[in-house]
């Protein structure tokens, strides 16, 4: 995500908030044309930016039974269609070295464990073409990310044992740089890649994890560009030209990522999504600093509760009328806009789910058919909303398996 | 003249009788070489690991020094290896599983980079496999718990990147079971390490209990929902180290499934040979920590002073000479205590000092040979030699299965 808060909320709040979320997520398919739904569910839906993973690792959670709060758990998955998962394995930047390698274990076992207790609903996979047969099988595919180079502590050998562990795409940063790659949100220093940057790149192609710009600096994502022999990825970004958040593309980004055959997954961050809401929040740097406090007080070092909490207390500003209030409808902007500047074969969806603050409306996974309704109604063919919602993101994985594939065969 | 013709009559009958004795000898071994050529030749412990980090080492070339490459293995026969990954026993936590990483990945690195004579395999059944396409099938075991990071997460992972073995400490207690080269302190496994059993139990990977003190040993035994192994020991009766078992431990052991797998150092093969190093060096626990000393870190100059240290000895007659044959004494006392089906051969080449006559794989058909001698039938040999191991592998497997399904 993006703010991810460093925080936990007033009990009664916290009830009074999820029970409307449990009411809107029952509702959710209310609405939705007979066409809409059929589409949606006959599509492959693929997020490839959750941040469930942390909550895996908090005692008492399961994906299996439906959760009170947060996004994502198996049951509203199925009720909002959602076929395909990409699990962030993320931890803050400062976290490095041996230590963040133990912990991005921990993680990628946890996620492997949630597959192995619900081997009915869920099938971990590694490639285009698993996703697509655990959709047949009629089992939502789970995949892997890691969020931020600093998860492999300057060790190839690191990240070549996530890629034997399944894991699909690495973006390059989280908020803070990392020894060989310049972050959006840092102070630059690499300018850019590094020359070990680069190895990294080259190394991603030959183990087929799609390199993920997001968060990374525009220099780093140029050079990213420069090195990659495969198509490359923005797995949870949105369009500068809306919003303008350094964590977002530009246009000419954008271009220039389509022209290699990659893909800019919309993220639903209110933050990224809506100029009004961060002006609103830049004015009063203040809530921000209250809103940490918060989420500290409330969940001490316990990361998946503070992704979910951010995003509650958030929402508490909203309803007071402090922030202004953002609607889901923004994130079909974003995807129409990036529609329009690189064309339909380069948009697709990486919400930020449960790592983020989600506009109203999209509170979780059973509010995705909505997407699809108003694609639909803006026009969208059916064979342009299916591409949206997961065919671009499976053309540019099993392009860089092929990559991959040609990689180890020349070498 | 008479004289003559009888010397000469006396020479006939001694050159026919020592013709006749050469195709015999001829006999046995062409029919060693044949039995030994066509079975699966497993070892468990193999420290060649540590070499994938030296410069001039290349698995895929015949190399000057150590025990271990494709081109000996193929002489040798050895077609199924456990490399072990391994860190000194006193590395612990995070930074021991960012190494035991780095291990884990250069022997995939070097599978890929040889993969028209190597596969990599994680079950009996892919081991029959690699070996029926004529490839050399390469496993992984994990040599110490202290690996582990105290974290079941980071254990099943190890079960995820192919390990299919852990031993459960190294020469020092880990932070949940005791060494049998350390003080106790946990009074054999503890809770944890009880915990930690039982999940390598789920996950597959077979509890080793080489290293480990003999508390711990029997802690392990009860706990086990499936046979263990011993992938590096021999026989205290026969040397009375601590690191080999005891005649009791080997038929419990056996009792269980389990497979002992005799371990060539010489030290652990011959009594007059570790009493001189135990008087020359404090035993191998000390002569590891001198090494250190001078070596720190270094794999190379660690390899190069223990050769060095050793051979020097020898030398200057400080050390005793040690037979390979020693080894087929381990086996077959091993097989007199615990029976035909629980004995196998775990060589802890390139981690140890290997007996005259048994410096490198090459030197494997030797063994068939001299258990056929000793009159051990064809079968006897093949189980001795990895059929053996593959059933307890199997075992494993099964109980894995068994316990996952139960969830």
């Amino acid at each position: 995500m993006n703010p991810k808060w460093p925080l936990k909320m007033l009990a009664g709040v916290g009830m009074c908030l999820s029970a409307g979320m449990v009411m809107a997520g029952t509702m959710s398919t209310v609405g939705i044309s007979e066409r809409a739904k059929r589409l949606h569910f006959s599509s492959l839906v693929i997020d490839t930016h959750d941040d469930t993973t942390q909550r895996f690792l908090d005692s008492g959670f399961d994906l299996g039974s439906r959760n009170a709060l947060g996004s994502i758990d198996i049951p509203r998955m199925r009720q909002g269609g959602l076929g395909a998962i990409f699990f962030a394995i993320w931890m803050p930047s400062k976290i490095t070295g041996p230590v963040a390698v133990k912990r991005a274990l921990n993680q990628i076992d946890a996620v492997h464990e949630q597959v192995r207790r619900h081997p009915n609903d869920l099938e971990f996979v590694t490639t285009a073409d698993g996703i697509r047969e655990a959709h047949r099988k009629g089992k939502i595919a789970a995949l892997m990310g890691v969020e931020g180079g600093h998860l492999i502590a300057r060790d190839l050998s690191v990240l070549r044992t996530y890629a034997a562990l399944g894991a699909r795409y690495m973006t390059l940063t989280h908020t803070g740089n990392v020894e060989w790659a310049d972050a959006s949100t840092d102070n630059p220093v690499h300018n850019g890649l590094t020359d070990f940057g680069k190895e990294v790149v080259r190394e991603m192609n030959r183990l087929g994890m799609m390199v993920d710009v997001s968060h990374v600096s525009d220099k780093t994502f140029a050079d990213v560009l420069e090195v990659s022999r495969a198509p490359v990825f923005a797995s949870h970004s949105s369009c500068r030209a809306i919003c303008d958040a350094l964590r977002n593309m530009t246009d000419e980004m954008i271009r220039a990522l389509a022209a290699k055959g990659g893909v800019i997954q919309i993220n639903y961050h209110v933050g990224f999504l809506s100029q009004e809401f961060r002006n609103a929040e830049k004015a009063h740097p203040e809530w921000d600093k209250a809103i940490a406090l918060e989420v500290q007080k409330r969940c001490g070092e316990k990361e998946g509760c503070q992704l979910i909490e951010g995003d509650q207390i958030t929402r508490e500003y909203v309803l007071r009328g402090d922030l202004p209030r953002v609607d889901w409808t923004k994130i079909i902007e974003h995807i129409d806009h990036a529609v329009k500047v690189a064309g339909i074969d380069h948009v697709g969806l990486g919400s930020d789910f449960d790592g983020a603050n989600m506009p109203f409306g999209m509170e979780d996974a059973t509010k995705l058919p909505q997407i699809t309704e108003a694609l639909l109604e803006k026009g969208y063919s059916e064979d342009d909303v299916r591409k949206i919602l997961g065919e671009n993101t499976l053309r540019v994985m099993a392009e860089v398996e092929r990559v991959s594939h040609e990689l180890n065969a020349t070498k | 003249m008479r004289q003559v013709r009888i010397s000469v009559l006396a020479c006939l009958l001694a050159a026919g009788f020592f013709l006749s004795q050469v195709a015999t000898g001829d006999d046995i071994a062409d029919r060693a070489r044949k039995l030994h050529f066509s079975s699966i030749v497993l070892d468990t412990h193999d420290d060649t690991t540590q070499r994938f980090f030296l410069k001039d080492f290349d698995l895929g070339k015949r190399n000057p020094d150590g025990s271990i490459d494709i081109p000996r293995m193929r002489e040798g026969g050895m077609n199924a290896i456990f490399f072990s990954i391994w860190i000194d026993g006193r590395i612990m936590g995070p930074p021991a599983v960012q190494k035991a990483l780095d291990q884990i990945d250069l022997v995939h690195q070097n599978v890929i980079k040889y993969s028209k004579d190597l596969a990599f395999c994680r079950t009996a059944e892919e081991v029959r496999q690699a070996h029926s396409q004529g490839k050399i099938a390469v496993l992984i075991g994990v040599e110490g718990g202290h690996m582990m990071g105290n974290d079941l997460h980071v254990l099943r992972v190890f079960g995820d990147l192919g390990v299919r073995y852990m031993t459960l400490t190294h020469f020092y207690n880990d932070e949940w079971a005791d060494s049998s080269t350390a003080k106790p302190e946990h009074n054999g496994l503890t809770d944890f390490g009880k915990q930690v059993v039982r999940e390598m139990n789920r996950q597959g990977i077979m509890v080793d209990i080489s290293h480990v003190s003999d508390k711990t040993f029997y802690d392990a035994l009860e706990v086990s929902k499936a046979p263990l192994i011993a992938s590096h020991s021999s026989c205290r009766a026969l040397c009375n180290h601590v690191r080999d078992m005891s005649d009791d431990m080997i038929r419990a052991l056996a009792a269980k499934g389990g497979v002992i797998q005799i371990n060539y150092e010489k030290s652990f093969i011959d009594q007059a040979y570790k009493d001189a190093q135990d008087k020359l060096s404090g035993g191998v626990v000390g002569m590891m920590d001198q090494i250190r000393k001078e070596c720190g870190d270094d794999p190379e100059c660690t390899e190069k002073k223990m050769s060095d240290m050793e051979k020097q000895a020898v030398a200057e007659g400080k050390l005793p000479h040690v037979s390979w044959e020693r080894i087929i004494d381990h086996i077959d006392h091993a097989v007199k205590v615990g029976g035909i089906d629980h004995v196998g051969l775990g060589s802890d080449f390139d981690g140890a000092n290997m007996p005259e006559g048994m410096e490198d794989c090459t030197h494997l058909p030797q063994i068939t040979e001299a258990l056929m001698r000793k009159g051990y039938s064809d079968e006897d040999i093949r189980k001795i030699l990895g059929e053996n191991l593959l059933r307890v592998m199997e075992a494993n497997e099964r109980v894995s299965r068994e316990m996952q399904a139960a969830q």
